[in-house]
């Protein structure tokens, strides 16, 4: 008879939240979703959803096939270290702490324990995530292909070796970010021209959402898209011309590389 | 067929040139001519069989398309001499940069009622049949002699028809266009020596870097900047320079180039329609020169005490068609 995946979350956080949500409007459904946290805060809307809460991290373990690690990544040695014991060969367990390495994750679990690590992004929230997994010495493919299943919904998920988990950090988990500085500054440039704020707010975030859409779906080089919007001697080149003039290209570029230098660093310590 | 420069240049060698080897045209029919025959253009010319004389009116007379190809402030001195020579059959295709076409045929109309003009922009690499040409059409010129003029400039390059108001900006993008590129390939090298190549070497393999990827873009359909990602491997040496290049503001840079010199065409456009250049401005041995040719007077070329005068219309010296 086909069992369907049980899924735990140790930790009720945003994370935790987004990817559940992201797999509600997939194909899990609430009664096979737990979620432990030390506190009641952030319990409520799982309960909203239908997905039962608890405080024993060691419950959610033995109740579920897949145990999504979703707390703050300096609480991540203490929580796998009690729930070792309850880890067995069957479980795949998948960490989303941001710097904390396959090898450690590896070390803190039982030998031959399946591990994947998990860079998800904010946007998750609102299944538009961009997530990137790396899977440990154990895990198979078959076990990439079920959290592939699982996360579908979440937003675009792909597959890569650790040494991508930092570059996706700088480009996507801090991505999310630059995007918002890129949004208010645009904002801001309207203000300047004399649109009300509130006005000027929303219409750069639909600008943003508006480009991102036709981008993703468009299969085109942004080069190309870039290139379509100019009409000779317009509005948009000139535009395009100050934004050059001001180094924003190699500015970008620079961020991505500084979040990705970062996220080494913290990953190696 | 037959084909006259005014103006032995480097343009009117370079044009020769390219269409001498492209076959299109036989050098003993094209004819060229200049006042001063010291330059080293007037040998080569000479060399492959162009005929050459110091008599623009000679010129005028041996040619169906006459290309005036001398700089653009001696553009009205040589209109005002070979305006009474101008006949239906001929084509007068202006090189010069700034020059408008209504200019030309303004002056032009005191000696015929509808002289047939075309202006072109091309760029010095038609010399090796790679030049990039745009034309633009006169009022009185007929469809067969804008394909007449494709015709000849296509087979030294490519060669296409646009509006008259394009043309500043084209001069901008590849009129000045070869010299970035040998800027471009300039620096290249030197980075190239830096590194520890020997010279010549490093110029040849900045130049064929340069040939190579502009025929590959030529020839694909894709856009430059995927172009670009293609040889771009990750973490890899070329997008490490490509940051390098971002950071050093390279885009703008070139924009603000093209800009530039686009701006400039415009000015000097602008200088000659105020129709006041001083005559300090014309280098002094060219106006002597061309004072010397038979037939040519101050009068018939306007010079007057307080400055010359570049489209003087109401000279009543020469006689209405």
């Amino acid at each position: 008879m086909y069992k369907p995946l049980r899924i735990g979350f140790i930790g009720a956080g945003n994370m935790a939240f987004g990817i559940a949500k992201g797999m509600l409007s997939g194909n899990v459904l609430p009664v096979n979703i737990k979620v432990s946290a030390p506190s009641s805060r952030n319990m409520k809307r799982f309960q909203e959803v239908g997905i039962s809460v608890t405080h024993s991290n060691a419950e959610v373990v033995c109740g579920s096939d897949v145990v999504f690690v979703a707390v703050k990544p300096h609480l991540v040695r203490l929580v796998l270290s009690e729930i070792s014991q309850y880890v067995t060969k069957k479980h795949i367990v998948v960490s989303v702490a941001a710097g904390v390495t396959l090898s450690v994750l590896e070390e803190l679990l039982p030998e031959n324990s399946i591990v994947i690590r998990l860079m998800p992004n904010l946007p998750c929230l609102v299944q538009e995530g961009a997530l990137l997994f790396t899977r440990g010495a154990n895990a198979k493919q078959e076990h990439g292909d079920v959290l592939r299943s699982l996360l579908h919904c979440c937003g675009l998920v792909e597959e890569g070796p650790e040494a991508w988990i930092d570059i996706h950090t700088g480009l996507s988990g801090s991505g999310v970010a630059f995007v918002y500085l890129f949004a208010e500054a645009l904002a801001e440039g309207a203000v300047k021209m004399g649109m009300p704020s509130s006005l000027a707010h929303s219409i750069a975030s639909q600008t943003v959402l508006g480009a991102g859409r036709l981008l993703r779906d468009s299969g085109k080089h942004p080069a190309q898209l870039r290139s379509e919007v100019c009409t000779p001697g317009g509005t948009t080149i000139y535009g395009l011309h100050t934004l050059e003039q001001g180094g924003l290209r190699a500015s970008v570029m620079s961020a991505v590389e500084s979040a990705t230098e970062r996220a080494r660093e913290l990953g190696s310590k | 067929m037959s084909v006259g420069f005014i103006g032995a240049g480097q343009l009117a060698q370079a044009l020769v040139r390219g269409f001498s080897v492209a076959g299109v045209i036989a050098t003993h029919r094209i004819t060229a001519s200049s006042p001063d025959t010291e330059l080293p253009t007037v040998q080569q010319l000479r060399k492959m069989g162009v005929n050459f004389t110091t008599s623009n009116k000679e010129t005028v007379n041996k040619s169906d398309v006459l290309f005036l190809a001398v700089k653009p402030h001696i553009i009205p001195f040589v209109l005002d001499e070979i305006g009474p020579d101008i006949e239906d059959r001929h084509l007068i295709v202006s090189c010069a940069a700034g020059v408008t076409i209504s200019s030309i045929e303004k002056k032009l109309q005191q000696y015929r009622s509808s002289p047939k003009v075309m202006r072109c922009m091309t760029n010095t690499p038609v010399v090796v049949r790679e030049g990039a040409t745009v034309y633009a059409t006169g009022t009185h010129a007929e469809v067969e002699d804008g394909k007449l003029l494709e015709q000849l400039m296509a087979s030294v390059g490519y060669c296409t028809e646009v509006e008259e108001d394009l043309i500043d900006a084209v001069t901008g993008l590849s009129g000045s266009g070869p010299a970035y590129a040998f800027l471009a390939v300039d620096a290249l090298a030197d980075g190239g020596v830096k590194m520890g190549l020997p010279r010549r070497l490093a110029v040849r393999l900045g130049a064929q870097a340069l040939l190579g990827a502009a025929r590959m873009l030529l020839d694909s359909e894709q856009h430059p900047g995927q172009l670009k990602d293609n040889v771009c491997s990750p973490g890899g040496a070329t997008i490490h320079a490509l940051h390098v290049m971002e950071s050093g503001g390279f885009r703008s840079l070139l924009i603000n180039a093209v800009e530039a010199s686009c701006v400039r065409t415009r000015e000097l456009q602008f200088l000659a329609d105020q129709e006041k250049i001083s005559s300090a401005a014309i280098k002094k041995t060219t106006l002597d020169k061309v004072l010397q040719q038979p037939g040519v007077t101050a009068e018939t070329v306007s010079v007057r005490n307080r400055g010359i005068s570049m489209f003087n219309s109401s000279n009543p010296k020469i006689k209405k068609n």
